[in-house]
């Protein structure tokens, strides 16, 4: 079969508008205002069914019944057919063929597969290249605040491989004073390329603490901080790596003195 | 006489055509061209036989079409899942409760993943409370329970489950740890989960979890610091997007 220069699967497309079709035909007849109405209808369903159609260049796709390495393969794309791809998860595409078989295609197996025009299906892999560049960054960790236990989570996105804008959401169980903060601020990858590379960071944000219930203390605050921190990263496997970092807090406080405190925090974290 | 005039004559003429043939061979300016143009005719007319002699391959046809963009579809990612959960949590010294919940997961490989939860209990009497009438331990705001967790989740055991004879659905075992913090008495404790779920996905986007989770955390209520186990047991439905 030769390969076709429509990204769209025909077929279907072709049965959903004469179904379409039909039922606009149908509607015609009595409402003619109706009519664009049911266009648009039609439209919008083409515009949904708009898939990606990848050609099997190897001798054949193995397809398995579910996104992982322990589901079985059940099925097997021919060389020269076309798959379209419905969706990914984690390292797993979901396709159909043909004749409408739906699977799940490993990535690794779908990197080899064409586009129409006959150029490589390039696609972001979890690998040492992805941790050098990539969008997102997530993470959860947990250290030490200024003596109390930290549990935090952050997100980053990336404005280059360098430099990453993160916020930074923690919580810290004391033994005078729980609390909440929320922090954002720009992170610096020295060396992005490297497996373990130093960090930099500069932040802002707000902290929230309060008195525990046994010891009598003033009533809640809430009050501005900032931190300036460095650290490192350090890439483990597939899209996982290491965050460890030390943050310098200063709190600027109601009172007379702003309030410092060290953080120490280490957190895994997954980039995407 | 007469032969010495002859071979005057005769060296004169030698010398006139030596010298007139080598200004022919030597190389000036305006016999350049001259060779050039002779060159040239020579090269010519070789091709000419060459052309005349063999059948030359046929020329190839520029063919005037464009290629063609394409513009490929935006691949769907579906590796979050979000859903609600209803179950039990046995507060250590407090009684088993209803407890509802909700999770929000990101499958980072097909292995891993990192799952937040959030949850709220309500705490009952512990048995000194039941035992000693009229003794209140906790107020009724302070006997809620409510945690949150950030874990990491290993997914093991993949297969299938079959109901009848035409129905196979997708399964999984995944183990579960993490760090979190529960509010509860009046304060905020650090706590250490770990557990185990099974999940089960009637289609690719719809996941029914059965989970079972451990929340371990220090506590001084009962006047000396323990560590409680606090045993969460959950029923929930996520969908994948």
């Amino acid at each position: 079969m030769e390969p076709s220069i429509t990204t769209t699967r025909s077929r279907r497309l072709r049965n959903s508008f004469s179904a379409l079709a039909l039922f606009a035909c149908f509607f015609s007849v009595t409402a003619l205002a109706k009519q664009t109405e049911e266009e648009k209808a039609a439209k919008a369903a083409a515009a949904q069914e708009k898939l990606l159609q990848v050609f099997i260049s190897e001798p054949y796709l193995e397809l398995a019944t579910g996104p992982g390495r322990g589901y079985p393969v059940f099925h097997v794309v021919p060389r020269e057919q076309s798959v379209d791809v419905l969706h990914r998860r984690t390292d797993w595409f979901k396709v159909r063929d043909e004749q409408g078989v739906e699977g799940w295609a490993r990535a690794r197996d779908m990197r080899r597969a064409k586009l129409a025009d006959g150029s490589p299906f390039v696609f972001n892999l979890g690998d040492r290249a992805g941790f050098t560049s990539h969008d997102w960054e997530l993470g959860i960790g947990g250290g030490d605040y200024g003596g109390a236990n930290l549990i935090s989570a952050y997100g980053a996105w990336s404005l280059t491989d360098n430099m990453k804008v993160e916020i930074t959401l923690s919580q810290f169980l004391g033994n005078s004073s729980n609390g909440y903060k929320a922090e954002a601020g720009i992170l610096h990858v020295i060396v992005p390329e490297w497996r373990i590379s130093p960090i930099l960071e500069l932040g802002t944000g707000v902290v929230h603490t309060q008195p525990r219930a046994t010891i009598v203390l003033p009533e809640d605050r809430t009050d501005q901080t900032a931190y300036a921190g460095a650290g490192i990263r350090a890439y483990l496997t597939r899209r996982f790596f290491l965050r460890a970092d030390y943050r310098w807090h200063t709190v600027f406080t109601s009172r007379d003195d702003n309030e410092e405190l060290e953080e120490w925090k280490v957190a895994i974290a997954c980039f995407f | 006489m007469e032969s010495r005039n002859r071979l005057l004559l005769l060296s004169s003429a030698l010398a006139a055509t030596l010298l007139l043939s080598g200004c022919a061979s030597l190389r000036w300016p305006w016999n350049k061209d001259k060779q050039i143009e002779e060159q040239q005719t020579e090269a010519e007319a070789a091709e000419e036989e060459a052309e005349e002699q063999d059948v030359s391959p046929p020329r190839v046809i520029e063919p005037n079409v464009a290629r063609r963009k394409i513009k490929t579809p935006r691949i769907d990612n579906e590796n979050w899942e979000v859903g609600v959960g209803l179950g039990f949590m046995s507060i250590e010294d407090f009684g088993t409760n209803v407890t509802y919940a909700a999770q929000l997961t990101y499958h980072v490989t097909e292995d891993f993943f990192f799952r937040a939860d959030l949850g709220q209990s309500t705490a009952g009497r512990t048995s000194f409370e039941t035992l000693g009438g009229n003794i209140e331990l906790l107020t009724g705001d302070e006997r809620r329970f409510t945690y949150y967790s950030l874990s990491l989740g290993y997914n093991f055991l993949p297969g299938e489950v079959f109901i009848g004879r035409n129905l196979a659905m997708n399964s999984g075992f995944y183990l579960l740890g993490g760090i979190g913090s529960v509010d509860f008495a009046g304060d905020n404790r650090l706590t250490v989960n770990f557990g185990a779920g099974y999940r089960v996905l009637p289609t690719d986007w719809l996941a029914i979890h059965i989970g079972v989770q451990d929340r371990v955390f220090d506590s001084d209520l009962l006047g000396e610091t323990k560590v409680t186990n606090n045993i969460e047991t959950l029923l929930s439905a996520t969908v994948f997007f």
